[in-house]
């Protein structure tokens, strides 16, 4: 569902990300994990084309995200970390512009408007301009309105920032039961340590740019001789690389 | 005070980085601005110094004991001084409101342990530069010009650069004054009421000017003495820009001790000015502020209703994404104060307009005046279409700044994004200046060969100036400011108004040219006449297809290099 072959990007002399290869399966639940400056955020703007690869490619089901643009962008949500969104605009507003942008039909607008806005609990003041919104409400806003055209694949950059314990719990569940149930494979990239452990089904390291490593939780633990958490193993493991490459 | 200054070097080293760091933009960007700042600059200078040349030649000889256009000028500077005091009132009121009470700096500001008296003082510099910084550039060629035309002595312009800094602190005293005191006395006063307030007190200041002038006409020798007695009046000893203007003037004249006298009358004013706004920021900002901070924050639109409903059911035919853009264009444009209150400015320049045409065509009755003022009716609404353009039009891609990751997601292309903003442009602004156009060729009583051109001509720049506006507007974003008056401030902002202008000349001109040797019997046959007009429309279509695609295919280019 994600390809990405030797996916590079540099800015001047520095190179965020490093000949990156990817393939992640349709339903999977993916962890990209890295330290602050690692080339997440980098990789992330480059899968969902809003940053142009210095070299290599990425594939979003199936079409390539530069070569066809929107084909790709027609499969794919994203929920970034800052959700900048349009102050004067309803959050019914929003969700009808989404929808309009996304040429939705009518009839599917409707029907995934309404569910969407009262499983994020933010139907009741769907009718009140953004700007008055918390940043929990936002976030929860932005959620919803990834989910309106039912998209393949979804990229999510550190969602639980401003979301209360009790939406933690139910964006994890949703997005659990989404890629179980459905199929969808979800990009996710966080700090939260706990959350990718319990959640995901395999998981990416980065650090300088480069992919440390790649496999499922028990084979990242397995990477340390007295496995503990997964925090301990990536403690130690991003540690190790960055003394390596100082 | 040490607080205060540590916010001040924090700004200043703020500003340091942000000229440094010009280095690092291209240098095509920074030489265009610099040559638009330069062009500008000059233009005014060339303008003053051609008006003010002309009030000496109308008063007489100038080597002469008593020059009646020395006295025009003079009482020209005291209108003109006292117009920017209150235009800085006024400007000092909306910025001061964002600075004091609407920054994101605020909140950090007000967790220090600093005192509210020395918070306001910190905040008040930014407030004076942002209101302010126009004046220096804009009153500068001002002085130069009058200067030179005055044969004045060095003296005025260090007087002018002395008094400037006691000057523009009185109203931007007063104008953070009335903010305090607005948002103290009324604290669930929005942005929108303090805008309203505002141009009442300027419509105000205007209807007592325009209601002293009354009943004068230009042909009629009731003008001057009115005039006179009307200046007289602005240079009452009250008034702060009254003392300004004396001052400088007796630097000029060499009166030292008369200068130095209003210069302490000012300078001590506004020191008192600012202490006294200062002691009653400490006294009365934090019950403001926090007032502000406590209303009710639920401001409900329900779907569908309201104008902006109707409009949205109007504009179901066009198909999406272009109907979603567009109805989320006008919906962020209506639910922004400080966007249409500048529009209905606009609006309100226009109705003046076509309101004085109505006496204007009885003065032309010979032909030649009769199609001069036909090109110079078209020049009139094309420019107001400009800065319309380039005030509302040219911002619009830049908008979308920050939450450019919504639209850079969606399946639309960059193409579509930008024509639909075009489209949207045309509509929008043909709506007003066709109408302009329209209804200023029926009060002008305009033959139907004039009539049509104005209205063709109208039309076609509609599309040109939207291309322009458009087009410039994707090939310098600034994806980094949400102020759509600091996008237009920038140099991507004066390099779409200036081409603009160009514009409008080239076609204003060329009709003019055809027009004008038409009246004047330079053409052998009428049928030459017919074929030079044909003519002048293919140049004003060609130049307009040039306006729209060039730009257009240029910043269609960019957005799609552009990363985001």
């Amino acid at each position: 569902m994600i390809l990405t072959d030797n996916l590079t990007k540099r800015f001047g002399q520095k190179c965020a990300v490093d000949a990156l290869n990817l393939n992640i399966q349709p339903g999977t639940f993916f962890c990209f994990l890295g330290p602050n400056g690692a080339g997440k955020t980098t990789t992330i703007k480059m899968l969902t084309g809003l940053l142009h690869p210095t070299s290599g490619n990425a594939v979003i089901g199936g079409f390539d995200i530069q070569k066809q643009p929107v084909e790709a962008k027609r499969l794919l949500g994203y929920v970034p970390d800052q959700p900048f969104l349009y102050d004067k605009l309803t959050g019914n507003e929003f969700m009808q512009f989404v929808a309009g942008i996304y040429q939705l039909p009518e009839t599917t607008y409707r029907a995934n408007c309404s569910t969407l806005l009262e499983m994020f609990e933010i139907a009741t003041v769907a009718d009140q301009l953004i700007e008055d919104y918390s940043h929990g409400m936002r976030q929860k806003l932005t959620f919803a309105a990834c989910f309106l055209h039912e998209p393949k694949i979804v990229i999510v950059d550190e969602p639980w920032v401003g979301l209360d314990p009790k939406n933690i719990r139910f964006v994890k569940d949703f997005l659990k039961k989404k890629t179980r149930e459905e199929g969808l494979t979800v990009f996710m990239s966080t700090h939260t340590l706990s959350i990718a452990e319990e959640i995901a089904d395999q998981i990416g390291i980065i650090n300088q740019g480069r992919l440390l490593h790649l496999g499922t939780v028990d084979q990242i633990k397995a990477l340390q001789e007295n496995p503990g958490s997964l925090e301990d193993v990536f403690l130690v493991l991003t540690q190790n690389n960055h003394e390596e490459g100082a | 005070m040490s607080q205060v200054w540590a916010v001040l070097v924090a700004k200043f080293r703020i500003a340091g980085h942000l000229i440094a760091s010009v280095r690092n933009e291209s240098r095509l960007k920074v030489g265009v601005l610099s040559v638009s700042a330069l062009g500008l600059w000059l233009g005014a200078f060339f303008l003053l110094h051609a008006g003010f040349d002309f009030l000496v030649d109308f008063g007489g000889r100038s080597n002469a004991e008593f020059n009646f256009g020395d006295l025009l000028m003079s009482r020209l500077l005291s209108i003109l001084a006292l117009a920017v005091f209150l235009l800085l009132i006024f400007s000092n009121v909306l910025v001061a409101f964002s600075t004091l009470y609407r920054s994101k700096e605020v909140v950090y500001l007000l967790h220090a342990p600093m005192r509210f008296e020395h918070f306001f003082y910190a905040r008040f510099l930014e407030s004076v530069a942002f209101s302010s910084w126009s004046l220096a550039f804009l009153g500068s060629p001002l002085i130069l010009a009058y200067g030179i035309t005055a044969n004045a002595s060095v003296f005025l312009y260090f007087a002018a650069i002395v008094f400037f800094i006691p000057f523009i602190i009185i109203p931007a005293s007063l104008g953070c004054l009335i903010t305090l005191l607005l948002v103290r006395i009324f604290p669930k006063i929005r942005l929108w009421n303090v805008v309203l307030l505002g141009i009442m007190v300027v419509a105000l200041f205007f209807l007592y000017f325009g209601n002293t002038l009354r009943g004068t006409r230009i042909a009629e020798d009731t003008l001057l003495p009115a005039f006179l007695d009307a200046s007289a009046r602005v240079q009452s000893p009250f008034f702060p820009s009254h003392w300004a203007s004396k001052g400088v003037l007796a630097a000029a004249h060499y009166e030292f001790r008369e200068s130095f006298y209003w210069f302490l009358t000012l300078t001590s004013s506004a020191m008192m000015c600012l202490w006294v706004t200062g002691a009653i920021a400490h006294r009365i900002f934090y019950m403001g502020w926090s007032s502000l901070q406590g209303q009710e924050r639920q401001r409900i639109k329900p779907m569908g209703a309201g104008i902006l409903g109707k409009l949205e059911r109007l504009l179901r035919t066009i198909r999406n994404p272009q109907r979603a853009l567009s109805v989320k264009d006008i919906k962020l444009f209506w639910r922004d104060p400080t966007q249409w209150s500048q529009f209905v400015i606009f609006f309100g320049i226009m109705a003046i307009y076509t309101a004085n045409l109505r006496n204007t065509s009885r003065y032309f009755e010979e032909e030649m005046w009769r199609s001069f003022i036909a090109c110079l009716n078209v020049g009139a609404v094309t420019l107001i279409l400009a800065t319309l353009t380039s005030r509302f039009v040219y911002p619009l891609v830049s908008l979308e700044g920050r939450r450019f990751w919504i639209l850079g997601l969606a399946p639309l292309t960059f193409r579509q994004l930008v024509w639909q903003k075009f489209w949207l442009s045309v509509c929008t602004t043909s709506l007003f200046t066709v109408g302009l156009a329209i209804l200023s060729g029926y009060m002008l009583k305009l033959e139907p060969i004039y009539y049509w051109l104005t209205v063709y001509s109208v039309i076609i720049t509609n599309f040109g100036l939207a291309g322009l506006s458009v087009g410039l507007g994707s090939l310098y974003p600034n994806f980094a400011e949400d102020n759509p008056a600091r996008i237009v401030s920038g140099m991507g902002g004066t390099l779409n108004l200036l081409i603009s202008v160009g514009y409008i000349t080239l076609v204003v001109g060329a009709q003019t040219l055809i027009l004008q040797w038409r009246v004047l019997g330079r053409y052998a046959n009428p049928d030459t006449f017919w074929y030079a007009l044909a003519l002048a429309v293919l140049f004003i279509t060609v130049l307009s297809a040039i306006c729209i695609f060039t730009p257009m295919r240029l910043g269609l280019r960019n957005l799609n290099t552009m990363e985001f």
